[in-house]
């Protein structure tokens, strides 16, 4: 399987990126079970990865992406980590040292780190930097689209939406917002801190296309993505709804609202035991 | 020479794991017309019992830095005291103007509480506040308060809402010990405290650094390196008179923060003592003016000197 391989069935298309889906999902756990991190957001995450990084962006045939992603969500670098250690841009070795003293692997990266294009722990600045990437790209006439992920709690900022009101002005049909909305900020569920619903009505409003999907189904995120590019006179944002872990039923179970997960030894062994027979399974059916 | 008896002996120190938990839930106890403003950020401040037991005196604004503090100053417009509360980064970098035009030129009591300063903070740079202290202190009329502990925390907030004005103060959370004791200390605003009196060198300190001076002031004692501390809280409205008075009576003036060596207590010195003149050298130990790395506390000090150890090393250099 290599990135944007758009050959064979729709079917076949679907199974490789389900069964890198569960790859990205061993990664994650892999990688926080050394010393902790933003697991539940990188295993809900995987499928929304498996399909950008290695269908959506297309190759520049320089090992690395012709188009852009913009991560504003610092802490959902965990999702990128998984993804380009299958990609084979970062080795685990490296990987495993994410939250280390001296590491090289940051939990919310600084620009310029390999696969990071801006400084996004400081969240809801990832939206205006990404409209001003696409409004760039189309003012050199380039055909670089665009993407951004950011949360449901960085649409609690106000610069998120003056992004929206930017990009939807300046018909930006180059720019794909991508919201992981999952009900959950960093003190518990944003429905109680403060509700962002109704999140697709909000960006309609604000002049975009808007879908909202469950963000772990592979075929909507594929269609959302194929409809994006038919789009040609507005932005597009597409809403994924998901919940922390799923795709790892026992610590999903163990730990439904855990933003920052430690956890116990033996539930990150069950963890693997869990995704590591999934991959065998997802392996056998190729 | 012996340590100033307000603070508590190195066997009767605390460690309080969640400090702003009881202070934020006494305070308001106390106090009807106090609200706790947040913004997504209260499980990480801890205030976990104010929300449980008073509910009507927490207010969630969400993750929204620059709503957190416009509101609570239109909290204060109708007659309560706001206390937002949030990272020290995103209170001062991400909601300055904020801070500056709602709070700064009102004479209502707002209160800003900035947890996680400095290098208190693993998360490099986003997370981090080196720069804070510096950034209010040049807002006319601010208050700008840096307590070293639990105990001076406390008492320097309840001071806060009986203060008019803009006031920012930097907080203390988690594991963080208490070194003040509540019985003998009590702030006073503007006031310095001389932790050890001495010749030779003399120190300063602020806020969390303080307690790194005074590791490093135990190293010097068994090192025989004549020194004192001064501990100043207070970097806004600054008590000018007691800075310079130590300063001239040292030769040498070595200052520590947890903050920028840049616009912070360094500066706040050397402007002190370069307008009287003719005074001792000053040198600034802190953060320096380039970006400090993330990770344990303990690993960003060494990495950037400020453990005791080094601290101490530096000290004795300007010798
Ligand atoms: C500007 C800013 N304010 C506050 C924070 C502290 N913070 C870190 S994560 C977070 C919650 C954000 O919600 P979301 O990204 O939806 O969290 P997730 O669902 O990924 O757990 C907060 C408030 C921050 N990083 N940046
Ligand atoms: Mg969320």
């Amino acid at each position: 399987m290599r990135p944007n391989d758009r050959a064979g069935s729709n079917l076949m298309r679907r199974q490789e990126l389900e069964l890198l889906a569960a790859k990205i999902r061993r990664n994650v756990l892999d990688i926080c079970m050394q010393r902790g991190g933003y697991a539940g957001q990188g295993v809900a995450l995987a499928d929304i990865a498996a399909c950008l990084y290695f269908d959506e962006l297309r190759d520049d045939t320089k090992g690395w992406f012709h188009d852009r992603f913009v991560l504003s969500n610092g802490h959902d670098a965990i999702m990128c980590y998984g993804a380009l250690a299958e990609h084979g841009s970062y080795t685990m070795e490296e990987l495993r040292t994410y939250n280390a003293d001296g590491t090289k692997v940051d939990q919310s990266p600084i620009e310029g780190q390999l696969g990071f294009e801006i400084t996004a722990g400081s969240l809801g600045q990832g939206p205006s930097q990404a409209a001003g990437i696409a409004y760039g790209e189309r003012l050199k006439g380039s055909d670089k689209r665009v993407y951004c992920l950011f949360s449901d709690g960085e649409l609690q900022e106000g610069n998120v939406w003056e992004a929206a009101m930017f990009a939807s002005h300046h018909q930006l049909s180059n720019l794909v917002y991508i919201i992981d909305n999952n009900d959950l900020g960093a003190t518990g569920s944003t429905t109680d801190t403060l509700g962002v619903e109704p999140v697709p009505e909000k960006f309609e409003a604000f002049g975009f296309a808007a879908r909202r999907i469950n963000g772990n189904n592979i075929e909507e995120i594929l269609n959302a993505f194929d409809e994006a590019r038919q789009i040609h006179d507005k932005p597009y944002v597409l809403i994924c709804d998901t919940r922390l872990f799923v795709g790892i039923d026992c610590l999903r179970a163990v730990l439904p609202m855990a933003h920052y997960v430690a956890a116990k030894d033996a539930d990150w062994e069950a963890g693997l035991t869990e995704i590591n027979a999934k991959i065998t399974s997802l392996t056998n059916r190729l | 020479m012996k340590l100033c008896s307000d603070l508590l002996d190195a066997d009767s120190r605390t460690f309080d794991d969640a400090p702003f938990d009881t202070i934020s839930y006494e305070l308001c106890s106390r106090r009807s017309d106090v609200i706790m403003v947040s913004a997504d950020l209260s499980k990480y401040t801890q205030m976990h019992s104010l929300k449980k037991k008073l509910p009507d005196q927490h207010l969630e604004v969400g993750m929204a830095e620059q709503n957190l503090i416009s509101v609570a100053a239109g909290v204060s417009k109708a007659g309560y005291i706001p206390i937002a509360t949030t990272f020290a980064c995103y209170a001062t970098r991400r909601a300055y103007d904020q801070m500056l035009i709602c709070m700064g030129t009102s004479p209502l009591t707002n209160i800003v509480i900035g947890f996680t300063p400095g290098i208190a903070n693993p998360a490099r740079i986003h997370h981090q506040a080196a720069e804070d202290l510096g950034m209010i202190r040049a807002i006319p009329g601010a208050t700008v308060i840096d307590p070293m502990d639990v105990t001076e925390f406390d008492q320097a907030l309840n001071t806060a809402v009986d203060t008019p004005g803009l006031v920012y103060m930097r907080g203390h959370r988690g594991n963080t010990p208490r070194l003040l004791d509540p019985a003998a200390y009590t702030f006073q605003l503007g006031k310095t405290y001389q932790l050890r009196a001495g010749k030779g060198i003399g120190i300063l300190s602020t806020g969390h650094a303080t307690q790194w001076a005074l590791e490093a002031s135990a190293k010097l004692e068994h090192r025989d390196v004549e020194h004192s501390l001064l501990h100043v809280p207070t970097i806004k409205p600054v008590n000018e008179d007691e800075i310079a008075e130590f300063c001239f009576a040292h030769d040498q003036v070595v200052t520590i923060e947890n903050h920028q060596i840049v616009t912070g207590l360094g500066s706040l010195v050397a402007e002190i003592v370069s307008d009287i003149g003719r005074g001792p050298r000053i040198t600034r130990l802190g953060i320096p003016n380039r970006w400090a790395p993330g990770g344990t506390l303990p690993y960003i000090r060494k990495q950037l000197k400020l453990d005791a150890d080094q601290l101490a090393d530096q000290i004795v250099d300007v010798l």
